[in-house]
């Protein structure tokens, strides 16, 4: 699975968010991603990749800037 | 600051039959057993007990997806009461125009969020992870119920759970009394809520060797109040609410008053953690009548503790007998924990729902499989079938682990 389709999956699993909602443009805030649940989303993608997010890791706004983060952090852990 | 009258404004709770609450006190009434056999699949050995679920929750479907989600079963199950009893006291969920400041919320849970720490220890040490969810914290701590309830109506009062074993929600239903009374609140959302089927907690009950055993045709009638053969009682998972008002506060808006609260008595036997002490007890129902101002012979039906261990039973019936007297043997008493089964940090709150509705409705319900009453446990009048009766007064004891006595007193609404 890629990085977009997790946090489509972790939304409408968690907070029933239509998957077509999830789009790169799409501010999380307004999917409903508060701060506890950032935190779940984060654990998500740990747990899911096996990558670690530091602890400074600056917050994603939407979900292309969480999308590129996570391709990033994915892409170091495989080189 | 002049006492307050206490209405009962809302009654709300997850029953463990399915239905609403005419539905749920039909069948108390028809001695219907809500007990079934219950089977897991834990490791190492599956839970094999007669228990009470809810199994027609469905917490996404009550609450909605986002907010089920940031909550362990407990917490559900007591949000879904409040909605239920807020929803009934007619208010809206959204605070519109008056202030909610001095409302508040006073929970009762003696497990409080077990179930999340023991998923978060199965993981852990079943699993084989090294790291748990985030909102793990939030899911268990104890007080997540109260925490919700006050944010989803909220109310910007208190906000407060109580942890006193068996007691937990009479004491959180006295205190939220007390609150109202004094003019502190002018609304108080009290009751409890638990879900004693972690596994760890019912595996410890089992070894207390207080709990009724029970296979698939005999789990409805393992818990037997008062009964020669009674084999233990029957834990059950659940959530039960009441709104507490202001009496005239609720008739300015025009509120359906249920009943009346009229008074809390609480004490300590303050001798053993387990063997319930009659003096205790006895201090316990006094208080009760002093803060209720009513004398003995108010009182029409007494909703037992009673959960069918060998030794609470007869304890219960000696302080009631101390307590009432030459009255005693025309005393109706019935143990609906035979029906619902004991839900622990929720036992206390809906007693208090069959309390109200059995004054509402003017009628008894009954305990169920009585059909021999132990002469241990003689001396009161056991109602062994649902009976209408005019009813004015009436008491709901709690006793707990621990030694904790509550008792609460209410009357019909006139």
């Amino acid at each position: 699975m890629d990085s977009i389709g997790l946090i489509r999956e972790f939304l409408n699993d968690r907070l029933g968010v239509e998957p077509e909602k999830v789009t790169p443009q799409a501010s999380l805030a307004d999917l409903g991603v508060d701060s506890l649940m950032m935190l779940e989303l984060m654990f998500e993608f740990e747990d899911r990749f096996a990558i670690k997010l530091a602890s400074d890791l600056k917050t994603p706004q939407t979900v292309g800037e969480m999308v590129s983060l996570m391709d990033g952090l994915i892409a170091d852990q495989k080189s | 600051m002049s006492q307050r009258r206490v209405a009962i404004t809302g009654l709300g709770l997850v029953s463990p039959y399915g239905g609403d609450l005419a539905d749920f006190f039909a069948r108390l009434c028809a001695g219907e057993s809500a007990v079934r056999y219950l089977l897991t699949d834990d490791q190492p050995r599956p839970l094999s007990i007669p228990f009470v679920s809810c199994p027609a929750f469905d917490a996404d479907a009550a609450l909605g997806k986002p907010l089920a989600s940031m909550m362990d079963r407990f917490a559900q199950l007591g949000m879904a009461a409040a909605f239920a009893a807020w929803d009934d006291c007619g208010l809206p969920r959204q605070p519109a125009g008056e202030s909610r400041d001095d409302w508040g919320v006073s929970w009762g849970t003696a497990l409080g969020g077990t179930l999340a720490y023991e998923k978060g220890y199965r993981e852990l040490w079943q699993k084989g992870r090294e790291r748990l969810s985030p909102l793990s914290v939030l899911l268990g701590m104890n007080n997540a119920a109260n925490a919700h309830v006050s944010i989803q109506l909220g109310l910007g009062g208190v906000s407060m759970s109580h942890t006193v074993a068996c007691a937990s929600s009479a004491i959180a239903i006295g205190e939220a009394f007390r609150r109202v009374r004094s003019g502190e609140a002018t609304i108080m959302v009290t009751g409890g809520s638990d879900v004693p089927q972690a596994y760890g907690v019912a595996r410890a009950w089992e070894a207390l060797r207080v709990m009724a055993p029970g296979d698939a045709e005999t789990s409805p009638a393992a818990c037997r109040p008062f009964s020669a053969d009674r084999r233990g009682l029957v834990l059950g998972e659940g959530g039960a609410a009441l709104v507490l008002e202001d009496w005239e506060h609720a008739v300015a808006r025009g509120a359906r008053i249920h009943g009346e609260m009229l008074g809390y008595g609480t004490s300590c036997d303050h001798s053993h953690l387990v063997r319930p002490e009659a003096a205790g007890q006895i201090r316990a129902l006094r208080l009760t009548l002093a803060d209720a101002g009513l004398a003995a012979d108010d009182i029409d039906y007494i909703n037992a503790h009673g959960t069918a261990t060998a030794e609470g039973d007869p304890v219960e019936v000696a302080a009631l007998k101390a307590v009432f007297g030459e009255r005693a043997a025309g005393l109706p008493v019935s143990a609906t924990k035979s029906m619902h089964g004991h839900l622990l940090g929720a036992a206390g709150a809906i007693e208090a729902i069959a309390t109200v509705l059995a004054l509402r409705e003017q009628a008894i319900p009954p305990t169920a499989h009585l059909a021999r009453p132990d002469p241990a446990c003689a001396g009161v009048d056991h109602v062994t079938a649902g009976r209408r009766q005019p009813l004015r007064a009436a008491l709901s004891n709690s006793f707990a682990f621990g030694g904790s006595n509550a008792v609460l007193a209410f009357a019909a609404a006139r």
